[in-house]
């Protein structure tokens, strides 16, 4: 039995159990190499779900739209890894309680998707642990080499250049599982701490803000990147911050649900007295 | 015999048109994408991808603009006028569709009130648009009832030979003849005949879903809440769109001095229509879903008599899950039948 | 809906600079504002183009526009008069601007109550809360030609006493034999002086039972009131579309464009923000 079988089978086992309300995955686009997000609450519709290695979106972000799981009913998710750790991350925010989450884990490497044993978060622990440090897509590794051994002069006019494009649509924010504030900073206007407006130094301000943000919390999933209408390779930026954090801290983003959020912890022994 | 540009002219056609107190503009690919761009010569333009990643009403209404900037100081206040750079600028190779989508809206922002912002910015701009021989499955101006070949917004069209060697030339507007006086000389009376256009399927039948649309009791379908779920609201598809047209209001400075702009706005976002009170009248993505679809297909032909949509398959291209005009109209046409 | 007037100003977008000539608190975090303009050109083609129900763009530069409705009647044209509640950036910044200083102000934009329309005809006020700045712009704009119109009834209820706005005008109403006022604080809001009535807009409206011959209404007020109110006129005899009322949808440019306050099909700040309740009831209301 195909993979993509077995995940339709074990699907159709929760919706008819009533162990899951609705199952979060994946089914056909508009064209052959594009996948959709399917939410199926029937099991005759678990057919339409498609598991393959262009399965790649995280759909961990749809748990926390709001009211989905305010009825203490469960959901299943297709995840990969990454979405893995975004759960973690969402429980140990508070966003919600990895309890009601089934999860249909998979990876997948090369083009085919494997198998990952397991349906609550916690069963991943082993498998999130060998992933520590590991850059989970690789793509636009090149560049990222090039931008290390870069001037700092010469990065500055390269990410000039790049956030010049910005449109300000915040697809980034929408598509990222971790941007899940009701309000935005954005989007406060007493006071106003970002320029709402679409030039450089708004965009600037609007992506370091975005950086920040989300370092610590990034699990380099690439729903930003892949989002942004007008291609600015955001991945490289996260990626940049979860390695700063790792080296710093020895932080790796959604280990556990108890994990600590790195940039908002406070430890009294803390060496640096800049807060205080 | 018609007038055809062969290739090899075009960087002098850029020459005379500068000369000519012209700014030439066209689609060039930078930094992974292709927008509509200022070009210093023929070199600089892309003129083979099926259309430009960005469309082209940035250039009439940009992201962000200066309305006006103010100065205040003890017991007065001045506004100074930011009205958009003048001089006159041509934009070589638009698509069909983007020129289009300009005239699309040219009602809506003179309609009793007149936008300086964007008028200055047509009366001075020369759009010379190439017809489409390539398309993608996401184009569907066809479904639009326009083509890969309409003249609408376009002062002049141009027709890609079949040798690839050059474009027939059809001037439509006395702005385009007067522009193309600029290069008369660089243009060849001849007979070579034009490539043939883009195919393009039609899609869904507009007229039955703006019927639809119109019935008030599709208004609270469950189709909405259906055809929408997986929309996160991030609103490229508005922002991509040469037709969406909404935009914000903002003041940037401080008490004394500052810049008050007109920033692009949408109406996939949650914030558009929130009351100061904390009340949305669309408080949902799917009403604001429904709104989208609503105004290009229902309100805006009502008031403005055309569909505030030119066909051109961004909204769709770029979203992140999938959606688009094409899936929702192709649904209503099915529901409508 | 009634027809626009519009004015044709160079930039539409470019507003007219005003000073503060009085101020006045009318209640806790309401306050009004008279304003007027500092460039007789301006002041021309205001007074050439605003009539009753308009609403304008009031604003501090480096804060931003708000929209309130012009208070001052259409009979009173030399100045403009804005009632506001403090509720958020610009409101902040009007409430701490005062007598002396300038603001900006676009408009006036908008429909218009057709008050030649109820000439001869009763007229019946509603408002509830700081909803009684549009009624009060039409209430003098009706009571400054008081022979043209039938009997005049004014109902205004407010959640507490130090709500009711316009305070030294309700007794001027009051005072006035030609003007039928009825005053009402929801139960609890009463101070142990109030001699007025108690309880909710449409129950007090039910009791005092205006007649709905040859009577038109004017109701302004928050929506959940309004949707009461609506039903107690059916109630009364009322038909929608002798009812009139304003919608305060978000708004940006006021002029057609931005495309913030549309509700349906209709562009509120350029159809509206006047309608009749029939036109109203109309407008698809339902969210998803
Ligand atoms: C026709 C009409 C008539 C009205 N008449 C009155 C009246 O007479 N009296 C009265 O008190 N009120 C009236 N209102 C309501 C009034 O317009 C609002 O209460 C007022 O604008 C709120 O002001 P604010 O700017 O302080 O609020 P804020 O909500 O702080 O808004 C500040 C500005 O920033 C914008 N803004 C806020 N948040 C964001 C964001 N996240 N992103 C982008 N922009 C943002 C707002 O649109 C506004 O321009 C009326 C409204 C309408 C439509
Ligand atoms: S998705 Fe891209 S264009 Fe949009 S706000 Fe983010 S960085 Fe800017
Ligand atoms: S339809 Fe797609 S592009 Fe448009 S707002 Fe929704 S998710 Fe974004
Ligand atoms: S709605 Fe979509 S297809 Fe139509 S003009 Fe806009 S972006 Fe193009
Ligand atoms: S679809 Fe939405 S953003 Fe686009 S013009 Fe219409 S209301 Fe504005
Ligand atoms: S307020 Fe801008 S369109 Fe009505």
């Amino acid at each position: 039995m195909s993979i993509e079988q077995q995940y339709r089978t074990r699907a159709k086992e929760l919706l008819s159990s009533g162990e899951v309300k609705m199952v979060i995955g994946y089914s056909k686009g508009s064209t052959p190499d594009r996948r959709r997000p399917a939410f199926i609450s029937t099991p005759e519709d678990v057919e339409t779900l498609v598991l393959d290695g262009a399965c790649i979106a995280n759909l961990s972000g749809y748990l926390v739209t709001e009211g989905l799981l305010s009825d203490e009913k469960r959901v299943a998710v297709f995840l990969r890894p990454e979405g893995i750790r975004a759960i973690n991350i969402l429980a140990a925010e508070f966003q919600l309680n990895a309890a009601q989450v089934e999860i249909l884990g998979f990876n997948t490497e090369g083009n085919e998707p494997t198998a990952l044993s397991g349906s609550k978060v916690d069963d991943f622990a082993e498998l999130i642990g060998t992933l520590k440090g590991i850059i989970p897509d690789t793509a636009g590794e090149e560049l990222y080499k090039k931008l290390e051994a870069m001037s700092p002069q010469e990065r500055f006019d390269f990410w000039q250049s790049e956030f010049s494009k910005c449109i300000k649509c915040y697809a980034c924010r929408q598509a990222c599982p971790m941007c899940y504030c009701r309000r935005c900073i954005v989007d406060n206007n007493q006071p106003q701490w970002v320029n709402t407006s679409s030039h450089t130094l708004g965009n600037f301000e609007w992506n370091i803000v975005r950086a920040f943000h989300l370092s610590g919390r990034c699990v380099e999933c690439g729903n930003c990147d892949r989002a942004c209408p007008v291609n600015i390779p955001l991945r490289l930026i996260n990626r940049k911050m979860a390695g700063e954090v790792l080296e710093a801290f020895d932080h790796f983003a959604g280990s556990s649900q108890t994990q600590e959020p790195v940039m908002a912890s406070f430890k009294k022994d803390d060496t640096e007295t800049f807060i205080l | 015999m018609t007038k055809i540009l062969y290739t090899d002219k075009l960087d002098n056609c850029v020459e005379r048109w500068r000369s000519a107190g012209l700014s030439v503009i066209g689609p060039v690919r930078n930094a992974n994408i292709t927008a509509y761009r200022p070009v210093g010569s023929a070199a600089d333009l892309e003129l083979s991808q099926i259309l430009p990643d960005r469309s082209i009403k940035e250039l009439f209404f940009p992201q962000t603009e200066p309305m006006m900037r103010y100065s205040i100081k003890k017991d007065a206040i001045n506004t100074e006028e930011c009205l958009p750079p003048v001089g006159p600028r041509i934009i070589f190779g638009a698509r069909p569709c983007d020129a289009s989508g300009l005239a699309i809206d040219d009602p809506l922002f003179g309609w009793d009130y007149k936008d300086e912002y964007w008028f200055n910015r047509r009366n001075e701009t020369v759009i010379v648009s190439i017809a489409c021989t390539k398309s993608d499955e996401f184009c569907m101006c066809t479904s639009l009832k326009l083509s890969p070949d309409s003249t609408k917004g376009s002062d002049v069209l141009l027709r890609p030979l079949e040798s690839g060697k050059g474009w027939q030339v059809e001037e439509l507007t006395d702005r385009g003849r007067e522009a193309f006086k600029a290069i008369a000389e660089l243009l060849t009376e001849g007979a070579e005949a034009a490539a043939p256009t883009a195919v393009v399927a039609e899609k869904f039948d507009a007229d039955a879903c703006s019927e639809w649309l119109r019935n008030p009791e599709n208004f609270e379908s469950r189709f909405w809440k259906e055809i929408s779920v997986r929309c996160i609201g991030c609103g490229s598809c508005t922002y991509l769109c040469p037709t969406c047209h909404c935009f914000d209001i903002q003041d940037e400075g401080d008490t004394f001095t500052g810049i008050r702009r007109k920033n692009w706005d949408s109406c996939s976002f949650a914030l558009f229509t929130m009351h100061t009170s904390g009340h949305n009248p669309r408080s949902t993505q799917s009403a604001r879903w429904r709104q989208r679809i609503m105004h290009k297909f229902n309100y805006f032909p009502g008031k403005f008599s055309a569909n505030s949509c030119s066909g051109c398959g961004r909204c769709t291209r770029q979203c992140p899950v999938d959606m688009g005009i094409t899936e929702t109209l192709q649904e209503i046409s099915k529901l409508s039948q | 809906m009634t027809e626009n007037i519009h004015s044709a100003p160079q930039n539409i977008y470019k507003p007219a600079i005003m000073k503060i000539v009085a101020r006045h608190d009318e209640a806790p975090g309401v306050r009004t504002m008279r304003l007027e303009f500092q460039d007789p050109a301006e002041h021309e083609q205001f007074k050439e183009t605003f009539r009753t129900g308009m609403f304008g763009l009031y604003g501090i530069y480096g804060e931003g526009e708000s929209t309130f409705c012009v208070a001052s009647p259409e009979t009173r044209k030399e100045y403009i008069e804005c009632t506001f509640r403090q509720s958020g950036r610009v409101t902040s910044a009007l409430a701490s601007a005062d007598v002396g200083d300038l603001v900006t102000f676009r408009g006036p934009y908008g429909n218009r109550f057709p008050i030649e329309d109820f000439y001869g005809k009763n007229l019946l006020f509603i408002a509830g809360g700081i909803a009684l700045p549009p009624t009060r712009s039409v209430i003098w704009s009706c009571l400054d030609q008081r022979e043209k119109f039938g009997k005049v009834t004014i109902v205004y209820g407010a959640r507490t006493v130090a709500d009711l706005v316009y305070k030294h005008e309700l007794e001027e109403w009051q005072k006035r034999d030609d003007v039928d006022l009825v005053l009402a604080v929801d139960p609890g809001g009463e101070s142990p002086d109030w001699k007025h009535r108690v309880g909710f807009v449409p129950t007090v409206l039910e009791e005092a039972a205006p007649s709905a011959e040859n009577c038109v209404a004017v109701l302004c007020g928050p929506p959940i009131m309004i949707k009461f109110t609506l039903n107690s006129l059916k109630k009364l005899g009322f038909e929608e579309s002798n009812v009139y009322t304003t919608l305060e949808n978000r708004m940006k440019c006021g002029l057609g464009k931005c495309g913030r306050c549309n509700v349906g099909s209709v562009y509120v700040c350029k159809e509206g923000p006047v309608f009749t309740a029939a036109e109203v009831a109309l407008m698809p209301q339902a969210d998803l």
